[in-house]
């Protein structure tokens, strides 16, 4: 089974991973994981595209890049739906198929044939989805609020529903998978609290997943019912009621901002503690708040209507919306608690994760800003809140996705990424995210409604710095990018645990054998126990037996752990 | 000095750094907190007053947030970098129960006081006044309308007791309760100066209110999007200093011009179209009545294009073209412009099983006749393209068929 080719005296040379296995039907975890992101950076480059017309579109206060109004309106909503739906929640599926399996020491996902169809429904959703641009694309924001995306919408607004349906059957899959795979296929001494935070993070998303998705999946169907079968769901002059697309629509995805999140933190979890060689402070509060996360977030989700629900429903909501802060404030805190006392290394993956702690926290306080309702009333549907959801989905989610890919890259490709181009491509994308999407709180406070081709002129010095700030992180992208396809053929071998961690998708080969683990694991005893005796032996009975003679030696059956079970259990 | 968490007890120099370091914080939070009334616009009204006590509030909090978060982020990754070569682990702590009690229970503790004081602010903004100034909001894609009631009842008994204009006019000191209504798709009425904004709901009534302190002119936005022209979708607040000059600056003008209403067609069609009876501003642009959408097609020198085009749209004359434009949006459309954008304005006030453009509206062949005869003026020579009024009507009435 096995399929390491040995034996150069030394380092161990990774298999190059050959690109033809990536396109195929394959029941591989690891491959399926490798597709996840690569369509997923796909789509993220097409999806940052349509935000840099958007841009030159609002590089002037009149309507002209666009032509018209309305293809402006389709950039946007194309920028929006394919950066959540086609990007962010693919690529943290992504990284939980590669690397959770791993981190449980198991050779696969509970159902690796599930899993690969949960992918392959991905790319039918995204082509068709595009494909909308023959029809006559979406053009009602990724809210898609009826009447207007029943009554002024191209077909593509129909395709847009049907193909968010197929990715949410998807993400439903993979929730089930996840949930299966970290429920039943620990590996002996691995309690629940015994977990990589990364797989509590996936655990939790997959709880949301399973929950909120179907609700989104009903209200697709209403709004395609109503589009194309004349009934009259969202219709008032029938019975209908916009409002309730509302609420249906935002129990999904208020809850789908924290399936963006949650996983990011969970890497965040994992870099910062490795890469500061110090045990994640707080660890059970870490992993609780996860949950707690995900549960407080399904009884928030009409703070998105404070200037439309019916007035005397909107204070509870309130009062969850600001609840949401406590568990968010305990992981900062931790957070900044597991580097202190920590020996930190600058390496991009730490960079960017310290990046996320600093922009991640600007976007939390505008979340309590926007949670009171007087403020909200004022600050709803303007520039600020669009600086606010991106302080979160891209100063959060997106470094978070950065930080992994430095972070696991050498185990995916068996090679380090160049840590030089790293550091500049933190650099470069830190700034020029700050000031694309810190002045847009000014423009939204000061009258700036979202989601306009044409505003007031006072704002176009505003809007200037944000589009060309806005160009330069488009075209840093291209540097991790870059970065990524360089190491495959150019990087340094990284060997089996560069970081010389003690999670579980450390402890084989770079990238790993088929099935993974020669033999069974044995996981220490805590998966972020650094600065102790016992980890040191750990670690390096496993670099003793990852060589490569020991590999050979071992190849009969015996798994690097059973080689040496007792020093290597910790304390 | 020892900072280090997690052995307990800590140094005398340790608890005066704290101190030391949690005052600035707290300073600097009220430093943020002071920026307020440079980052949000000019307090147009006494709920603008209420709301930014509030954001000034949340900035203090905020700030201390961001400068304890950011300060104690600098201090971490400066004091425990990594030294060249040195390869071992960090220090080996995981929990302090003190510390994580305390960074839970002070944000539960601000949250409960957070939430009484927006509860507060929101439940006074929301408060119905004694002796509210009643007025109607209607948004069209992509214009709004405000509907007036004669405060003296002078309006003749036979006719609507309404009349309407495309700016709302209020005047300092009177609160104010909107009730508004949308004939398509949901708006929302935003007044940035006024910190006021209410979502406009298909099927259903809503109101905002607000009491002027400022007299001026404001932009009046459109926040929740509505389609192609959202952007320009935007009207004016013109607030008087008192009662007295609104009054006389606004509805003793319009009430006299019911009560005698001007004869000719030019005037009232222009009338018409000023006072936003029809949702045509917000997508056309004409310069005479400072109208500037871009959805539409430039309605500028009108008069002229009319008659060029009315041969190859199939019309006899260019008041029956501009005649077939209204009634039947998609018979003709100008080149780089779509079907199904405009709405039909229909001479019935039933809508027809087949409605010949985006939606239906209701405008009676005596308004379209006055509005022809005012767009008929908009010719580049100065001299009308049209016929006279007699033969507007005739135009209209085919088209009306």
């Amino acid at each position: 089974m096995a399929s390491i080719s040995v034996p150069m005296p030394g380092v161990q040379p990774a298999p190059r991973p050959k690109l033809a296995e990536y396109l195929r039907w394959s029941v591989d975890h690891k491959i399926i994981g490798v597709q996840y992101m690569a369509t997923a950076f796909f789509f993220f480059i097409i999806g940052g595209a349509l935000a840099m017309l958007v841009r030159w579109e609002l590089l002037t206060p009149a309507l002209d890049a666009s032509g018209t109004g309305s293809a402006y309106n389709s950039l946007f909503t194309m920028h929006a739906t394919i950066m959540i739906f086609m990007w962010i929640i693919p690529m943290f599926a992504g990284f939980g198929n590669y690397i959770v399996p791993l981190q449980l020491g198991a050779k696969d996902m509970a159902f690796p044939w599930l899993n690969a169809f949960a992918f392959w429904l991905l790319p039918p959703a995204g082509v068709l989805f595009l494909l909308g641009y023959f029809v006559g694309p979406a053009e009602t924001g990724w809210t898609a609020y009826p009447p207007l995306s029943v009554l002024f919408s191209g077909d593509g607004q129909t395709l847009w529903a049907i193909s968010i349906h197929i990715a949410g059957v998807s993400s439903i899959l993979g929730a089930i998978n996840f949930i299966v795979t970290i429920k039943n296929m620990r590996p002996e001494g691995m309690g629940w609290f015994q977990m990589p935070l990364f797989a509590w993070a996936v655990l939790a998303t997959a709880i949301i997943q399973i929950l909120a998705t179907p609700f989104l999946a009903g209200g697709l169907t209403l709004l395609i019912l109503d589009r194309v079968a004349g009934t009259a769901f969202f219709d008032p002059s029938r019975g209908g009621d916009v409002l309730v697309w509302q609420n249906v629509f935002w129990f999904y995805s208020h809850p789908a901002v924290y399936l963006m999140v949650v996983p990011g933190m969970g890497i965040l979890s994992e870099v910062l503690s490795i890469h500061s060689r110090k045990p994640v402070f707080g660890y059970k509060m870490v992993a609780l708040s996860s949950i707690a996360l995900a549960l407080i977030g399904f009884t928030v989700w009409a703070h998105h209507m404070f200037t439309s629900l019916t007035p005397q429903l909107r204070v509870p909501f309130m009062i969850t919306s600001f609840i949401i802060a406590v568990p968010t404030g305990i992981k900062i805190f931790s957070w900044i608690a597991t580097l202190w006392g920590g020996k930190i290394r600058f390496t991009a993956a730490m960079l960017f994760s310290i990046g996320f702690l600093s922009q991640f926290v600007i976007g939390g306080i505008t979340g309590m800003m926007l949670g009171a309702i007087p403020v909200d009333i004022h600050l709803h549907d303007t520039y600020f809140v669009v600086s606010h959801f991106h302080f979160v989905l891209f100063g959060g989610s997106v470094f978070a996705i950065y930080a992994g890919i430095y972070h696991w890259w050498p185990k995916i490709t068996g090679r380090m990424m160049n840590e030089f181009w790293g550091r500049v491509h933190f650099a470069i994308t830190y700034v020029a995210f700050f000031f694309t999407f810190f002045p847009m709180h000014l423009a939204g406070m000061q009258g700036m409604p979202r989601r306009v081709a044409e505003y007031a002129p006072e704002f176009q010095t505003l809007n200037v710095i944000i589009s060309i700030s806005a160009f330069v992180l488009g075209i840093s992208t291209f540097i991790i990018l870059a970065n990524m396809i360089w190491a495959i053929y150019r990087g340094k071998v990284a060997g089996p645990n560069p970081w010389r961690a003690l999670t579980l998708e450390w402890q084989t080969s770079s990238p790993p054998p088929a099935y993974n683990f020669k033999g069974t694991p044995i996981p220490f005893d805590d998966p972020y126990g650094y600065g102790t005796e016992a980890a040191n032996a750990y670690l390096a009975a496993m670099e003793e037996l990852m060589t490569p003679a020991a590999q050979l030696k071992s190849g009969r059956s015996a798994g690097p752990a059973s080689a040496s079970p007792e020093p290597v259990a910790g304390d | 000095m020892n900072l280090s968490v997690g052995r307990g007890g800590l140094g005398s120099s340790t608890i005066i750094i704290i101190v030391i370091a949690a005052a600035a914080i707290i300073f600097g939070g009220y430093v943020i907190s002071t920026l307020t009334p440079s980052l949000l616009p000019v307090q147009a009204s006494g709920e603008a007053e209420q709301v930014d006590g509030l954001f000034r509030v949340l900035m203090f909090l905020g700030g201390i947030v961001f400068l304890l978060v950011q300060g104690l982020l600098v201090v971490t990754i400066i004091r425990f970098r990594r030294k060249p070569g040195d390869e071992s682990d960090g220090a080996h702590f995981s929990s302090n129960l003190t510390l994580e009690i305390v960074w839970t229970a002070i944000p539960a503790i601000t949250i409960v006081f957070l939430a009484i004081y927006s509860y507060n602010v929101f439940v006074s903004i929301r408060e119905p006044k004694p002796d509210e100034l009643h007025i109607g909001v209607s948004g069209a894609r992509f214009a709004w309308t405000f509907t007036y009631e004669d405060p003296l009842g002078r309006l003749p008994a036979d006719g609507p007791q309404t009349f309407n204009d495309a700016v709302l006019h209020t005047y300092v000191g009177r609160p104010v309760v909107l009730t508004m209504q949308t004939s398509d798709v949901n708006h929302a009425f935003w007044v940035p100066t006024m910190r006021i904004k209410q979502d406009l709901l298909a099927g259903r009534t809503t109101d905002v209110r607000f009491t002027p302190i400022l007299a001026g002119r404001y932009r009046v936005a459109c926040a929740e999007l509505c389609g192609g022209g959202h952007g320009s979708m935007f009207s004016y607040v013109q607030v008087y200093a008192n009662e007295q000059e609104w009054m006389d600056r606004f509805i003793d003008v319009r009430v006299e011009r019911i009560l005698n209403p001007p004869t000719d067609p030019v005037e009232v069609g222009r009338s018409l179209l000023t006072e936003g009876k029809y949702p045509c501003a917000g997508c056309h642009k004409l310069d005479d009545l400072g109208w500037a959408g871009v959805t539409g097609p430039n309605l500028n020198g009108l008069a002229d294009t009319a008659a060029r085009r009315a041969s190859t749209a199939g019309e006899p004359s260019a008041e029956s073209y501009i005649a077939n434009s209204v009634r039947h949006p998609n018979d003709y459309t100008v080149p780089g412009f779509q079907k199904n954008v405009m709405p039909q304005f229909g001479p019935t006030e039933t809508e027809p099983a087949e409605v010949d453009g985006a939606y239906y509206l209701y405008m009676p062949d005596e308004d379209l006749v006055n509005i022809i005869s005012y767009l008929c003026t908009q010719s580049a020579t100065g001299t009308p393209t049209c016929g006279d009024t007699a033969s507007i009507e005739q135009a209209v009435a085919a088209q009306s068929e």
